[in-house]
């Protein structure tokens, strides 16, 4: 029996030799990095990319034979992507190099832990600082002014039509810029014609909506605008509620939760709305340009692509949409932060975007390659053009970055946001009592954080006082003068509805 | 005789053989638990305090994070959760009394009749194979469950009990994951088989009752009222009998008796049921008001300590108490059987886990599934082994029906296993749901399935509040551990009895 053991404890030695001896780190030569990121194919091509790219600006080191071979191998972790896991493991020191951070609430997630290591100084040294990026992602990848992260794609939230639905059921295609009434009315249309009466409806005109979305076109912010209150239990919101709820079971132009688990279609990248979509159960969904990476995998009956095309989302009188990133941010304790900031460097490069133009996973991180004709009109895919144009303009004209309190995690306002709608939809709140809890229920978050980080106070108290003189120039019908408003909805809806004062700093605070 | 020496060496060799595994356990749960002691009394919280951030100092915050607990809402309402889908251990309990008996009678046939059987089910799939090639899938499908009946009745009587215990054992090695997944399916609103069965059974109750007039209908809600108002009583007289007998003292009774009236409390709660709570709550004073009069007319013929019988008296009120929740569940679908008939869609079949009302009945559905097949069952299994057989053959004798025999031998037999049962799925119940929540529903809709072990983990990695997180966990081991006190209270005592 003895013998067992210690040939078993022989054994299990070995295999921890053999395991620490397959670590790429023991394979390689040079320092190995890991870019901790999703499941992608087209992950290892951009691996490849980047090898590819170190060695054409001079990154190497001598080889084999005097070749030069990149300064760094660049590996990738896809088994961590979970912000728990990443949590657990940046806190205690093993996080991976470079971490695929969801915009600015994953960033301020992990920044207030201390996760992430700021790359100013380096961003404007290596040309990948926000000023060479879109304008409007800037609150998604910098906090107070420093910069975090660096886009590795930027996406711009639309409505993708598939025109062959619309022909099929003789409605006509949305036109590019709509209003809510026009998108009931189409909407109405489309259900009615598609679902006869009396049978299960299987045809939605789309698959949801973005409430977010539906009530920054009425004017109406997450928070007020310096983030020191959240603003919900606003009429405003009440009415976008009503008016979900009447899309979704009265008019039925949206799928139920029910509706949704109904059915069947699980499979496929992007879960069942892309299937669902192709099948012509959806007429429409909410996505960035990343869909056409499924979308061009389908076919129209005729076995020919599908037919495209794509509006904005409808609005209540002031046009806007979502930016957001799967953007890198580098791990603070990163043992090869020198080698990991040329990873952020090549996100900016030219190899890198034209990848991300030809595979069409989302927007390019720097715009000027989004205006280019491999963008605009892909030629192999022709029932594509005129749709790549319509992100990249909403993402330079109406695309508006998320609403964050600096007193309240995203991540926990949403959950609250989400919450009270799910309330709402299962008629256990009326309209107007989930728009005052979830506004209580915030604010009291606001209150609890305060109370337990108190060198939050002074700012807080410093822009409530900024908030007092906001809403007296409100109150007196006055132009705002931005450099008091934080918020990054109403700097730009003050800005786009002419509210501003001409003479305020347009980048402060 | 081994030489000191020897068994100095023996004692060395064996702890070094165990060195890993106390080293593992040091580390990985000793370390931890502890921890988290120290943790829940701090204000840790990730944002401010980890590695990245040596110049933050934890502070000492006393009970404030088990303060917060109570007041912020949140714990109680997820605890509530947590007692709801806990309703349907008893039903559990006794569905896995119900698989141990049936399984302890040998199902082998002879070899006529499984000839039969094999035929029938060989006749079956034959058909699902042509009506599938035809195109009538659908019905095929429906025949395709049937012959898979008869392959199971065909298991059981050649291959014998052993097959059926395989197949009821299923669910526990079942990976929890897959059987979620497949629960998912299985509640589909559309195309899963459970809405498939339930459709017509709702189109045709929903016929029948717009068939009704209204008041027939209502009338469920006050036959509902009266069995709890009936339940009431009689618990009460059992009380009552244990406490003029001695067998439970007066302290002991005063938990049972809130526990009780809790479902009259429910029935204001509830806006479903407010309107017509008075007229339980009368009910309700009556059967207490007559109680009374009997217990200050008759007194007392045995005196006991205060605190005899709590076990017994607690298991009482227990049972009682959930038979009651689920009567006032009952009278509440009965009152409001005819709005609902009216809709459009009829009565139609339960959206399951994406209506708010019914996410958490069909979580507990699953349970009870699970329960049937569980180590309950083996234990019961085991413990029917060991009931005396002489009981059985003096019964027999006494000319005692399969009832009496199961009611007055087999049930006080197993009593010991029962209150096991009962403490370690009560124990189980409190800590579980974390998988179920997270794989199935991600603890909705609006927070409709999560459990306090879920709660936990989403307060723990989403807030990062890990003080926080710590002493919700601890406040679920107080709960766990008061529950085993319990047990060890009184647990001895009740099987004795």
């Amino acid at each position: 029996m003895k013998l067992l053991f210690a040939a078993i404890a022989v054994v299990l030695a070995a295999a921890a030799f053999g395991t620490w001896w397959s670590y790429p780190d023991q394979q390689s030569e040079v320092p190995v990095i890991y870019w901790v990121t999703d499941r992608n194919p087209a992950r290892d091509m951009q691996v490849e990319l980047f090898h590819q790219w170190l060695v054409k600006n001079g990154y190497t080191v001598p080889g084999a034979e005097g070749k030069p071979e990149p300064a760094v191998r660049l590996r990738l972790d896809t088994a961590n992507r979970e912000v728990s896991k990443q949590v657990i493991q940046g806190v205690s020191g093993v996080a991976g190099d470079l971490l695929d951070i969801g915009s600015g609430t994953g960033m301020r997630y992990f920044q207030s832990i201390g996760l992430l290591r700021d790359v100013t100084d380096w961003g404007r040294q290596l040309k990948f600082d926000p000023s060479y990026t879109y304008a409007a992602i800037e609150p998604e990848i910098t906090l107070d002014g420093r910069q975090y992260m660096f886009p590795c794609n930027v996406a711009v939230t639309m409505y993708w039509i598939h025109k062959g639905t619309f022909e099929k059921y003789g409605v006509p295609v949305p036109p590019k810029r709509w209003t809510f009434d026009q998108f009931e009315a189409i909407g109405k249309q489309l259900v009615e014609a598609a679902n006869p009466p009396g049978q299960r409806r299987t045809v939605f005109f789309a698959d949801g909506v973005v409430l977010e979305l539906m009530y920054r076109s009425l004017g109406l912010g997450k928070f007020n605008e310096t983030g020191t209150r959240c603003t919900l239990d606003d009429p405003r919101f009440v009415a976008v509620l009503e008016r979900v709820y009447k899309w979704t079971y009265v008019d039925h132009l949206l799928p139920t939760a029910a509706d949704r688990q109904g059915f069947d279609t699980q499979q496929g990248y992007g879960g069942p709305t892309l299937q669902l979509f192709n099948s012509g159960n959806f007429a429409m969904f909410y996505s960035g340009r990343y869909a056409l990476i499924q979308l061009r995998k389908f076919k129209d009956p005729q076995g020919g692509p599908l037919a495209l095309s794509v509006s904005e989302p409808p609005h209540g009188g002031f046009p806007s949409t979502t930016i957001a990133t799967r953007a890198a941010g580098m791990y603070i304790g990163s043992p090869n932060p020198e080698l990991a900031r040329l990873f952020q460097a090549f996100l900016a490069s030219e190899d890198y975007n034209m990848q991300i133009v030809r595979d069409a996973d989302a927007l390019p991180p720097i715009p000027q390659y989004a205006q280019t004709e491999l963008f605009n009109r892909p030629p192999d895919h022709p029932n594509e053009w005129g749709c790549h144009e319509m992100f990249f303009n909403a993402a330079q004209d109406i695309a508006i970055g998320g609403d964050y309190s600096p007193f309240v995690l995203d991540t926990i306002a949403n959950r609250e946001v989400n919450r009270v709608h799910e309330l709402f939809m299962n008629d256990m709140r009326s309209a107007k009592e989930a728009a005052a809890e979830v506004a209580q229920r915030v604010n009291a978050e606001i209150a609890r954080s305060l109370q337990e980080q108190p060198k939050l106070r002074a700012r807080y108290d410093q822009l409530v006082q900024q908030q007092k003189l906001i809403d007296q120039y409100k109150a007196q019908g006055k132009a705002i003068p931005l450099e008091l408003v934080t918020s990054t909805f109403y700097r730009a809806y003050y800005r786009r509805t002419n509210q501003a004062a001409p003479e305020t700093d347009e980048n402060a605070p | 005789m081994i030489s000191r020496r020897k068994q100095a060496r023996n004692l060395i060799l064996g702890l070094a053989f165990l060195t890993p595994n106390i080293c593992g356990m040091l580390v990985f749960v000793v370390f931890p638990v502890l921890f988290a002691i120290m943790l829940a009394f701090t204000n840790w919280d990730l944002r401010l305090h980890n590695m990245w951030k040596p110049d933050a100092k934890l502070e000492f915050v006393g009970l404030g994070n088990f303060i917060r607990l109570i007041r912020e809402g949140d714990f109680l309402r997820y605890f509530g959760n947590t007692l709801f889908l806990m309703m349907g251990i008893p039903f559990g309990i006794a569905a896995s009394l119900g698989a141990a008996i049936l399984l302890s009678k040998d199902t082998r046939g002879g070899g006529r009749r499984v000839y039969l059987w094999v035929c029938a089910t060989f006749g079956l799939i034959v058909s699902v194979a042509m009506l599938t090639v035809v195109g009538m899938g659908g019905t095929g499908m429906a025949i395709l469950m049937v012959g898979l009946a008869g392959v199971v009745v065909v298991l059981g009587l050649s291959g014998g009990v052993t097959a059926y215990r395989t197949l009821f054992y299923a669910p526990h090695f079942t990976a929890g994951v897959a059987t979620y997944i497949l629960w998912k399916k299985l509640y589909n609103p559309e195309t899963g088989p459970i809405n498939a069965g339930v459709r017509p059974v709702m189109d045709a109750a929903t016929s029948a009752v717009n068939a009704m007039p209204p008041s027939a209908l209502h009338l469920g809600l006050w036959l509902g009222f009266a069995l709890i108002v009936l339940l009431l009583a009689w618990s009460l007289s059992k009380l009552r009998q244990m406490w003029s007998d001695g067998d439970a003292g007066s302290a002991a009774l005063i938990l049972p008796l809130i526990l009780l009236l809790l479902p009259t409390v429910m029935a204001w709660v509830w806006s479903t049921t407010r309107g017509q709570a008075l007229w339980l709550t009368a009910g309700v004073l009556a059967v207490i008001l007559w109680q009374g009069v009997r217990v200050a007319g008759a007194g007392r013929d045995f005196p006991s300590r205060p605190s005899a019988g709590t076990g017994t008296s607690l298991m009482l009120a227990l049972f009682v108490m959930v038979f009651q929740f689920v009567l006032l569940g009952l009278a509440a679908v009965a009152w409001n059987l005819p709005d609902l008939a009216a809709r459009p869609g009829g009565l139609g079949s339960p959206t399951w886990l994406a209506d708010y009302n019914w996410a958490k009945p069909a979580i507990m559905i699953m349970g009870f599934w699970g329960a049937i097949g569980s180590n309950n069952m083996l234990l019961y299994l085991a413990a029917l082994t060991n009931v005396p057989e002489e009981l059985y053959e003096a019964a027999n004798i006494d000319g005692a029906s399969r009832f009496q025999k199961f009611w007055h031998v087999t049930w006080p037999q197993l009593a010991p296993t029962t209150f096991f049962i009962a403490v370690m799925s009560t124990i189980g119940g409190l800590q579980g749901g974390f998988e179920m929540a997270r794989v199935m529903t991600k603890g909705g809709p609006a927070g409709s399935t999560t459990t306090l072990a879920y709660f936990i983990y989403t307060e723990g990695f989403d807030t990062g509040r890990l003080s926080f997180a710590s002493a919700t966990a601890w406040a679920l081991f107080l709960l766990v551990f008061s529950v085993t006190m319990f047990n060890w209270k009184f647990g001895n005592k009740y099987v004795n009895e």
